[in-house]
């Protein structure tokens, strides 16, 4: 066993690491498919807002950030008519959420380490109760991801033949944002709302302009995900570097590195 | 009988339709045989859209009888494929055209393909593609292909389930000449194969070698016939209610209002 893992909160960090990493970058890359980037974003610091509000009433953080989440994904699939028209409503429910965050920080001044913690993640603070839950709601997430995978895949690619076809498009569109949604609230006390990016659309959108075809494009979202995440542990463990700062840093490169390598071939 | 082969592919009597207040069409019947080829002609804002959408049964008709295939539209979808303007497609760009073809087999289906399920698809594609001559396409990403080969692509993947009916939304548009020839030619090929095509457009010209009936909307009201019937100023005027005049020129006809000298469609 290599030296980081004899350590139990290192061991924590990998299994949850792993499948946020998997269900995240898999669920990320119908949001590059349908470049819904901005409101996976949203959702993901929506959920600071919610965690700050459920510490200032004494609840749960994790229960808070759910909520808040869970219910902008449904007012964003509500209010926005179609997809990739509603970038305008998804900034204004951002802004409004953020507003309210600092809003219940400023008036919870006694502690606020749980929320903000909630920006930036906190992967090697993950225990064993925490683990079970990100692993089986990750597995529930991709279990609905692979149950809409066809009805989805049509929708993003063609929505009027699809819809004309009787496909629920709008149905479909609203139960991927709360899909969306459930997935941005199990990574970001992980990997951090303000870096979601990096497991979200990072990986995804390298892939996408590295491979032209669905399968196997997925399988290396996968594949780039699992290794920019597991990576930045290593990386952050050796160089004594914020895990976050080191996996949003192996993202980047190599999403820049993909459009490099588009560009010039 | 959703079967039996004396049913019309589409037929409507006396149908109106319209989302509110006053009905886009109304007092419109025709008939659309299976294999047949038909351009829907008119002007913008004519009701060609709205009578896709109720063909499609996604708007139901608040008067008359429509009928696809002898059924009601609604029970018909998965036998009728409706091919958008390609226009509209910047969600894509960084797939192939085989992955995009593909995206619509069986796409009602929930869970992911199974192996098998995935051969059929492979199968069904390959057979789009080849049916508008597209299978040098496949394996190109959709961002480096031209508007004519898009629509191409857009064909192909309403063929990949096989439909009875193909409704085609102004696939001309943005097209020049040379690619509108070949959507055209595509097009009049399904007809061999049993599919009705309704192909709508503002400009008739490019079809009129093609097609064989014309359905023509205009103020809310429509005729159909042979291009001739159709195409003549007698029709157009009453159609109008108000003088039409039709002129021809080296095989193309354009549609002039009363003592306007601009057409109102280009021939449409």
């Amino acid at each position: 066993m290599p030296e980081f893992l004899q350590f139990a909160f290192m061991r924590h960090a990998f299994v949850a690491t792993t499948a946020i990493a998997l269900m995240g970058s898999l669920v990320g890359y119908f949001v590059v498919l349908r470049r819904q980037a901005f409101a996976s974003h949203a959702l993901s610091n929506i959920g600071f807002a919610g965690a700050a509000g459920a510490s200032l009433i004494g609840a749960e953080p994790m229960l808070g950030l759910l909520v808040f989440v869970m219910g902008a994904a449904l007012v964003m699939a509500l209010t926005g008519r179609e997809m990739g028209e509603r970038d305008i409503s998804v900034g204004m429910i951002l802004m409004f959420s953020l507003g309210l965050g600092a809003l219940f920080i400023n008036l919870y001044s006694a502690n606020a380490n749980a929320a903000i913690g909630i920006l930036f993640g906190s992967v090697f603070g993950i225990d064993a109760d925490q683990i079970r839950w990100i692993v089986v709601v990750s597995l529930v997430l991709l279990g609905g991801l692979a149950t809409l995978f066809r009805p989805l895949r049509f929708a993003s690619l063609n929505p009027e033949a699809a819809r004309a076809r009787g496909i629920p498009v709008r149905t479909i569109d609203t139960l991927f944002l709360l899909l969306v949604g459930a997935a941005a609230a199990i990574a970001v006390p992980v990997i951090g709302s303000l870096l979601s990016f990096a497991i979200f659309i990072g990986p995804a959108a390298a892939a996408q302009a590295w491979c032209p075809r669905i399968g196997a494009g997925l399988a290396l979202t996968a594949a780039l995900a699992l290794t920019q995440s597991l990576g930045g542990l290593v990386l952050s463990y050796y160089a004594n570097l914020p895990a976050s700062s080191c996996i949003g840093a192996l993202s980047f490169g190599c999403y820049a590195l993909s459009r490099l390598t588009r560009r010039f071939a | 009988m959703a079967d039996n082969p004396i049913s019309a592919a589409v037929e409507a009597r006396g149908i109106a339709v319209g989302k509110g207040g006053d009905p886009a069409l109304s007092g419109l019947s025709f008939r659309i045989e299976p294999g047949s080829f038909t351009a829907l002609v008119g002007p913008n804002g004519a009701g060609k859209t709205t009578l896709f959408e109720s063909i499609l049964g996604l708007i139901a008709p608040r008067n008359g009888v429509l009928r696809v295939m002898g059924e009601k539209p609604r029970r018909m979808r998965r036998q009728i494929a409706y091919v958008p303007q390609a226009s509209q497609f910047a969600h894509d760009d960084a797939l192939v055209g085989r992955e995009f073809v593909s995206a619509a087999f069986e796409s009602h289906r929930f869970g992911v393909a199974l192996p098998r399920a995935r051969r059929r698809a492979r199968d069904a594609v390959d057979a789009a593609l080849d049916t508008v001559g597209a299978g040098n396409l496949a394996d190109r990403r959709l961002s480096t292909l031209s508007g004519g080969q898009r629509q191409r692509l857009l064909i192909a993947q309403a063929l990949v389930n096989r439909p009875r009916l193909i409704l085609l939304d102004e696939p001309l548009s943005q097209l020049d000449p040379a690619a509108r020839d070949w959507v055209v030619s595509v097009a009049r090929r399904l007809t061999e194969r049993g599919i009705a095509v309704i192909f709508s457009t503002h400009d008739v010209n490019p079809v009129l070698g093609a097609c064989d009936r014309v359905l023509y909307l205009a103020h809310g009201r429509g005729c159909i016939g042979r291009v001739d019937e159709i195409l003549c100023e007698a029709t157009l005027s009453e159609l109008y209610g108000t003088p039409m005049r039709v002129i021809r020129d080296s095989g193309r006809r354009f549609v002039f209002e009363g003592g306007q000298t601009s057409p109102l469609a280009e021939a449409g």
